[in-house]
């Protein structure tokens, strides 16, 4: 989970893995804020961050996901990868 | 008799514990901070552990390593506020995070492209993107999250 100066920049890491290209695994930094930047993010700091908040996360990533056109994408919805 | 509260109260000090320091307090600091014994200060960092999969103890260790979005161990994301260098991000996903610690100040990333070598600046302001440099950064997922990732401790 790296930022790249640019696709290019990261198809030429040694470590690239060729996969990631059917996965679409690039994403935009404003999506990333965003997907980042869900409710339950911007209460990191409060008291009942681990028992009230944290446990939305799932939910709120798979939400923006979904309105990201990545709802069906193994890679980023967390589940086996087909390959 | 169980404590319902201590969880969040135990990773409330964790998280805070990091933005003061830059480092991830250790569960004899967090056993007295609680008012508990250090046997069981370790038992609340693990369970803290357990309700938040998504940080890690160092391998064979009970030292934080992760914490996110911060990370107790240096990565290359480095984070700047109000000039200074004093905390990382887990990865460059979680960077992009790291902006809802510091409510109302400007939180500057700054990391090395990994494959050139060159500065990669992103600054974000209370959730919002004020500076990318260059204006082409793009996050990339190399391997999937969850199960597909294979290799869990990899980022």
């Amino acid at each position: 989970m790296n930022l790249f100066r640019s696709e290019e920049h990261a198809r030429r890491w040694p470590q690239f893995n060729p996969a990631s290209e059917a996965q679409r695994g690039f994403i935009p930094l404003p999506d990333l804020a965003a997907f980042f930047g869900t409710e339950s993010r911007r209460h990191m700091l409060d008291a009942d961050y681990l028992s009230t908040w944290y446990p939305k996360r799932g939910a709120e990533r798979r939400a923006v996901l979904e309105r990201l056109g990545r709802g069906d994408i193994p890679f980023w919805m967390g589940t086996p990868s087909p390959a | 008799m169980p404590d319902p509260g201590l969880p969040d109260r135990t990773f409330t000090l964790i998280m805070r514990g990091l933005i003061e320091r830059g480092s991830a307090p250790h569960y004899a600091e967090l056993a007295r901070a609680l008012g508990l014994s250090v046997a069981e200060g370790r038992q609340a960092l693990l369970d803290v552990m357990q309700a938040y999969p998504i940080g890690w103890l160092h391998p064979d260790t009970d030292y934080i390593a992760s914490f996110p979005p911060l990370n107790s161990l240096p990565t290359q994301y480095r984070i700047s506020v109000r000039g200074e260098q004093r905390w990382f991000a887990q990865c460059g996903f979680e960077a992009t995070s790291a902006t809802w610690l510091f409510p109302g100040a400007t939180v500057h990333v700054e990391a090395p492209c990994l494959d050139c070598g060159e500065p990669i600046v992103v600054e974000m302001r209370d959730g919002r993107l004020v500076t990318v440099d260059p204006p082409g950064i793009v996050g990339h997922l190399n391997w999937g999250f969850g199960p597909s990732r294979g290799r869990p401790p990899y980022l």
